[in-house]
């Protein structure tokens, strides 16, 4: 979503009066429907999230009121206490790992999608898109009895039927990667498929003519031809990995804190608010920075691309 | 290669997306097949078959009470995302104006917002001005993050109207709100009925944004599951998730014979 979430451009032709002109203002008619919208999201979005922002450079009396000096303690609290640390880094580790590993997977669902029977491609669709209906707290749960330490856990009584095991995975960084690629591999496959539907099979077969090989036409000619379709699913599946909250809380636990859990922690358990606000501030910067360098990438090496999506 | 086909490694390719679907698809089978346990605690494999683990959650006012108000709150955001998306699409996609990029910015900037933090700062609102309606909070949050999903399919319907035939209405004297009732309304009532749905149903599943607003009172659905999860021991909570996933899939159907679920869900 992220680079290609754009609306086509207006098709009201210049000049003619606009459908919903009120009188001969066409400026007027676009208020009128734009207006509500606008003034909605600024006082419950964008108002609100300065209110955050705000709340994260001050600190809590006991009192629970702010002190009146701007400061940058909570963030140094953030950067500077081990705990904390700690989550900083598993909640990049697990976002990382699991773009990766959603990239090599969703890649051969993609090309079949795109490529294959059209019978299989149509399948396939459904069934990844499916999931994305089902609540992630149902998928999530599916996970720990998979995943389950202990002889009830389904993976451990398979592995044990072969003479293997137990693993415990249950409680570990591992766990809550596993059910983020599941939860969100659809993500990474929507706009992979995008990309490559639009890449021109002439292209493919000239290199193929030319003497190259299968693998060399992917590596050289799919490949990098795909990477925008790529940046726009690894931005997504980041985004939303580092900012869950009920896989890691349910997959990882105690054991493995990410900042979804550390900051519903900090706000409704501890009543911290501005180091709540903080750790949410650092997310968005996380999210953001993501996002803005995949846009930076897309425009650099695809220009006509960037230009077709704004 | 030959056109269109996936030339030598086919049999690869399909072997390896043969393998990734069973990884997407299996692990759903499970609180299915634990549901049926005849057993007083979820075990695998599971043992004897019962449903006395349905009418049990059937009748578990800890399952049906979050359900119904999920339900509510569902249809609440679903007519708030409209009332609030629809006008926005036409305004969107009717006119070229400056600023008409910063405009559109806004109203899909939640999809792409982290909503946890979204959720916070929403909180944030609402003590500060001491909203303690956590029904209202709820409506407002969930309309919010549901917008842009209803602004989108409007949109997509927008789009495929010949826009001369409003501009033949509005000659023949229609004035504006007749032209949309009569003109362009039954035109794009498979963009309103998806981005209805779609709205329903994020609102629905949503999580990150009910934790920070819900109280006992009004507990959502997928909060309810949460917190059954580390208190329900018995096959009871994976005749829940049997039942949310059996609703899913009924969504699912209903949604690939109204839109095509590719186009209804869209990148």
């Amino acid at each position: 979503m992220a680079v290609a979430e754009t609306l086509p451009a207006p098709q009201a032709s210049a000049g003619r009066g606009g459908l919903f002109a009120f009188g001969n203002s066409r400026a007027l008619g676009a208020v009128m429907l734009l207006a509500p919208a606008v003034l909605f999201f600024v006082v419950v979005f964008v108002i609100p999230v300065g209110l955050m922002i705000r709340y994260s450079f001050y600190q809590q009396t006991s009192t629970g009121d702010l002190t009146s000096a701007a400061t940058l303690a909570n963030y140094v609290r953030l950067g500077s206490v081990d705990l904390y640390r700690t989550v900083v880094m598993t909640t990049l580790r697990v976002s990382l790992w699991t773009t990766f590993i959603a990239m090599l997977l969703a890649y051969p669902l993609a090309l079949v999608m795109v490529r294959g029977h059209p019978l299989v491609g149509r399948a396939l669709t459904v069934i990844v898109l499916a999931p994305l209906l089902i609540n992630v707290v149902v998928r999530t749960y599916a996970w720990r009895v998979i995943l389950a330490n202990g002889e009830n856990g389904v993976l451990n009584w398979t592995l044990a039927h072969f003479g293997l095991g137990p693993v415990r995975l249950l409680y570990t960084e591992w766990a809550i990667i596993i059910g983020s690629v599941h939860v969100f591999l659809p993500m990474m496959v929507l706009p992979l498929s995008a990309a490559l539907g639009k890449i021109n099979p002439a292209v493919e077969e000239a290199a193929a003519t030319l003497g190259a090989s299968s693998f060399a036409v992917f590596r050289r000619v799919t490949l990098p031809l795909s990477v925008p379709g790529l940046a726009v699913g690894a931005t997504l599946v980041f985004s939303l990995t580092a900012s869950s909250f009920v896989t890691p809380a349910l997959l990882g636990g105690n054991f493995a804190k990410m900042l979804g859990t550390l900051v519903e922690e900090q706000i409704l358990v501890v009543f911290d608010w501005p180091f709540g606000a903080a750790i949410a501030t650092l997310l968005t910067i996380i999210v953001m920075v993501v996002n803005l360098a995949s846009v930076w990438l897309i425009e650099r090496r695809f220009p006509s691309r960037a230009a077709e999506a704004g | 290669m030959h056109e269109g086909g996936l030339g030598k490694g086919a049999i690869l390719l399909y072997s390896v997306t043969g393998v990734i679907t069973f990884f997407l698809l299996v692990p759903l089978l499970f609180p299915i097949a634990l549901s049926f346990s005849d057993t007083p605690f979820v075990v695998f494999p599971p043992k004897g078959f019962t449903l006395q683990w349905y009418w049990k959650v059937i009748n578990e006012p800890d399952f049906t009470t979050p359900f119904m108000f999920s339900v509510q709150l569902g249809v609440f955001a679903a007519i708030g995302a409209l009332l609030i998306g629809t006008p926005t699409a036409m305004g969107l996609t009717r006119y070229s104006f400056p600023g008409r990029g910063v405009v559109q910015g806004l109203v899909l900037s939640p999809l792409v917002f982290p909503m946890l933090v979204t959720g916070i700062a929403l909180l944030r609102l609402f003590t500060s001005i001491n909203s303690n309606s956590s029904l209202t909070n709820l409506v407002i949050g969930h309309t919010l993050v549901t917008v842009p999903y209803v602004i989108r399919t409007v949109s997509a319907s927008l789009l495929l109207i010949d826009p001369s035939t409003e501009d033949a209405a509005r000659t023949l004297g229609a004035n504006t709100w007749m032209t949309f009732w009569r003109v362009t309304r039954p035109q794009i009532v498979p963009g309103l009925f998806a981005g209805g749905i779609f709205a329903f149903v994020t609102s629905f599943d949503n999580y990150s944004i009910s934790m920070w607003l819900a109280d006992a009172e009004h507990f959502p659905m997928p909060m309810a599951m949460f917190a059954l999860i580390s208190r329900m021991f018995d096959p009871g909570i994976a005749a829940i998730a049997s039942l949310m996933i059996l609703m899913s899939i009924v969504i699912v159907v209903v949604l690939e014979r109204l839109t095509g679920l590719q186009r209804a869900m869209s990148v």
